[in-house]
């Protein structure tokens, strides 16, 4: 045995007289960080680090099996699922590796944002972070695009419409991407060399550097009302507290990095297990349209913003938008980079992070229901519920057949079924008078299109009495107070005057 | 403590090389097929027909096609040229391809054989011989209006059941889909066949099938489009700009 150890020995110093990698190390390791800075918030930088570690094993062993071609991507991605041992997984983990990635870099951007650990001496490396955080959304679109089903194939389609509107080179600038001026052959091949070299290998490189500045700049310290950051005193200041303060790295703070990482990466292992690879979905095949293509979580809100954009500000809003948030971002430092680090005074901070969080959070939710899009199946798939026909009349029933045939309910739901263009029509008859329902389908007005030419007559007849029919029990229809009022007086008293 | 961790351990990794056991794990029929590849019977029939034909082919606002004795009047040959092509004179529209539609013959195919499968019943007339399917021949409005009198009018001509008569009904329906309706009946929502034509369906004497042809004769002489396109446009009941 001691032998052994010594030869082990022999060995390390054989290295180490060459590499000498012992004290960069150990100064790395043990540089003392202020002891309030061990804490649970300082965690999910390295946890974004561990998940990029992630990715990239999970990512070559994909690369593996995974042909990056139009025609063989979709195949070979259902070969993982199916015939390869464990390949759903493998896709599970990475796929759920990039959702949790995305989000703890967004958490993390969000934390160091809160506790002003962008100002001097960390501009640089906030700056840094932005391109990190652009990165990291480049892989999650690349990788999209890789997981070649209809959601791919549409959002890609979608990504080069929003690039082409580039004014000059946007045309070029396609046709670079897609290698042609469709998706085609060239196309997967182009997104396989982004997502697997250009983007990781920039992404690791400054991943290292931000780090790289960690370590040398030191660990932010625990923001405190009242000490302000001045660019002559603040070195000074935080060597001091280090001194006077300070823990070594390793173990003092480090303990929670790996709890953290490790309960992450069970995370992300349990939801792999739990919900399964995401897709692939339909096959990318631009002749089929019974689809409703989907971006992925980080890029829903976009989705929802494009819609809900009247088409004159589509192309001043995807060229702007893009460049003053990146702009802002990378501003942020600079613009504020002394002052107080704390957010009990730093309202404006604290107000601008919660409205984008809150912005987000709304913009993704309506993108997942897409309220403003008519559900195309609505017509021949959703069910009328069978109580509203129970005591129907035939006339009502065909009016219930035209409502369902004419695909009004692609834009109205009936019993919580069917599109959300339009208004739900559970009660619509406390709403409007039979009159007012035959106005509205014969002409339009808002959102509604005028269906006056499409139906005959007799459709109007049945239609609207069937929308009579569509009233709580125990509430009754509206009518027209005037035509009552004129049907009691012509009426002789006695007459029985009920719309 | 080792120990412990391998017995903890070990089920894991059984579970995950055993590949199909974890709830997340795909199994190769859960992968999207193209949408002309869909062949099963209840995908095709929830996502085309049931919005009209009511699930599982009851209780939709159209024609019940879970009654069995409709599935016993119609041939295939019917069902597929009301599917394919479409009913005219009613809004059954056209389903096949060919016709501008979205489904393909073998689909068609599984959705009348599915259907078949779900909804026949042998034996389902009990020996009785049920009016034919089609309204070929044209009846007599005069003896149509006195059968309808005596045979339906006393559900029909109440006020909540009496559009029945109505132009605007008549003028959506056409004289196939009356009569089918007549002589099937509709057990969902309680309407009798031509066999018990006695409210709640009680067994009554029969409409014959000169009977059936007769009253869908009386009932199309009341069709009047221009009855229905007589009533005026309302007007708006709110100024607009």
């Amino acid at each position: 045995m001691p032998g052994m150890k010594q030869t082990g020995k022999r060995i390390y110093d054989w290295f180490e007289q060459r590499l000498q990698v012992e004290d960069p190390i150990k100064d790395a390791v043990l540089h003392k960080v202020p002891r309030n800075t061990a804490s649970w918030w300082y965690v999910f930088g390295s946890a974004a680090f561990t998940l990029l570690m992630l990715q990239i094993v999970t990512g070559i062993l994909l690369a593996l099996v995974y042909v990056p071609s139009a025609a063989e991507a979709w195949n070979s991605l259902n070969i993982l699922n199916h015939q390869v041992p464990l390949g759903w997984f493998l896709r599970a983990v990475h796929g759920w590796g990039s959702n949790f990635m995305v989000a703890v870099v967004f958490i993390h951007m969000a934390q160091v944002f809160l506790f002003g650990a962008y100002k001097f001496p960390r501009e640089l490396t906030w700056t840094v972070g932005v391109f990190l955080l652009l990165m990291t959304l480049g892989m999650a679109f690349t990788g999209q695009v890789l997981r070649f089903d209809q959601d791919a194939y549409w959002g890609l389609g979608i990504g080069v419409f929003i690039l082409s509107r580039v004014p000059w080179m946007g045309g070029g600038l396609v046709h670079l991407l897609l290698g042609g001026p469709t998706i085609a052959g060239a196309t997967l091949s182009r997104f396989f060399a982004l997502h697997v070299f250009v983007i990781p290998g920039t992404l690791l490189f400054l991943a290292l550097v931000h780090v790289w500045m960690v370590i040398k700049l030191g660990i932010n310290e625990w923001p405190m009302p009242g000490r302000l950051v001045r660019k002559s005193t603040y070195i000074a200041e935080y060597n001091q507290l280090t001194h006077e303060d300070g823990i070594p790295f390793v173990p003092g703070a480090f303990w929670k990095d790996l709890i953290f990482s490790a309960a992450v990466l069970a995370a992300v292992g349990v939801c792999a297990a739990v919900f399964g690879p995401s897709g692939p979905g339909g096959q990318p095949d631009p002749s089929i349209t019974q689809t409703v293509p989907k971006p992925d979580f980080p890029f829903l809100w976009i989705y929802a913003v494009l819609s809900y954009l009247p088409p004159s500000m589509e192309t001043p809003f995807i060229l702007i938008a893009p460049i003053v948030m990146i702009a802002g971002l990378l501003a942020v430092p600079f613009v504020a980079s002394e002052g107080e680090k704390s957010w009990h005074r730093r309202p404006v901070a604290v107000l601008a992070l919660a409205t984008i969080a809150v912005g987000w959070g709304v913009f993704t939710h309506l993108a997942m229901s897409t309220p403003w899009s008519p559900h195309m199946s609505a017509w021949s798939a959703d069910t009328l519920p069978v109580e509203y026909l129970r005591e129907a009349t035939p006339l009502v029933r065909q009016g219930a057949v035209i409502f369902q045939a004419k695909q009004c309910r692609n834009c109205h739901s009936i019993g919580g079924h069917g599109g959300e263009r339009g208004p739900a029509l559970d009660a619509v008859a406390t709403r409007m008078t039979p009159d007012q329902m035959r106005y509205k389908v014969v002409t339009g007005g808002g959102n509604m299109p005028a269906y006056g030419k499409n139906l005959s007559p007799a459709e109007i007849e049945a239609l609207v009495s069937f929308l009579e029919t569509l009233h709580p029990k125990g509430e009754p229809p509206a009518f027209d107070a005037s035509q009552q009022a004129a049907q009691s007086n012509a009426v002789p008293a006695g007459g029985s005057n009920t719309p | 403590m080792r120990a412990g961790a391998i017995a903890l351990a070990l089920p894991l990794v059984f579970a995950l090389a055993g590949c199909g056991r974890l709830p997340g794990s795909k199994a190769e029929a859960d992968s999207p097929a193209r949408p002309e590849d869909v062949l099963d019977f209840h995908t095709l029939y929830n996502t085309n027909c049931q919005a009209c034909h009511g699930a599982d082919g009851h209780n939709g606002p159209a024609m019940e096609l879970g009654n069995p004795e409709y599935q016993a009047l119609v041939d295939d040959a019917t069902l597929r040229k009301w599917i394919s092509g479409g009913m005219p004179g009613t809004e059954m529209p056209a389903f096949a391809q060919s016709a501008g539609g979205m489904l393909t013959d073998a689909q068609i195919t599984a959705i009348i054989a599915g259907m078949r499968k779900e909804w026949s019943k042998p034996n389902v007339f009990a020996g009785a011989a049920p009016p034919p399917y089609a309204q070929d021949q044209t009846g007599d409005v005069q003896r149509g209006q006195q059968t309808y009198q005596a045979r339906c009018a006393s559900c029909h001509e109440k006020p909540s059941r009496q559009q029945v008569t109505s132009p605007a009904y008549l003028t959506l329906v056409g004289d196939q889909a009356l009569r089918t309706i007549i002589i099937a009946g509709r057990s969902d929502i309680g309407q009798p066949d031509w066999a018990h034509d006695n409210p709640k369906g009680a067994p009554g004497a029969s409409l014959s099938a000169q009977d059936v042809t007769d009253i869908v004769t009386y009932l199309g002489s009341l069709r009047s489009p221009a009855a229905v396109s007589a009533a005026p446009l309302p007007i708006s009941p709110r100024r607009r700009p």
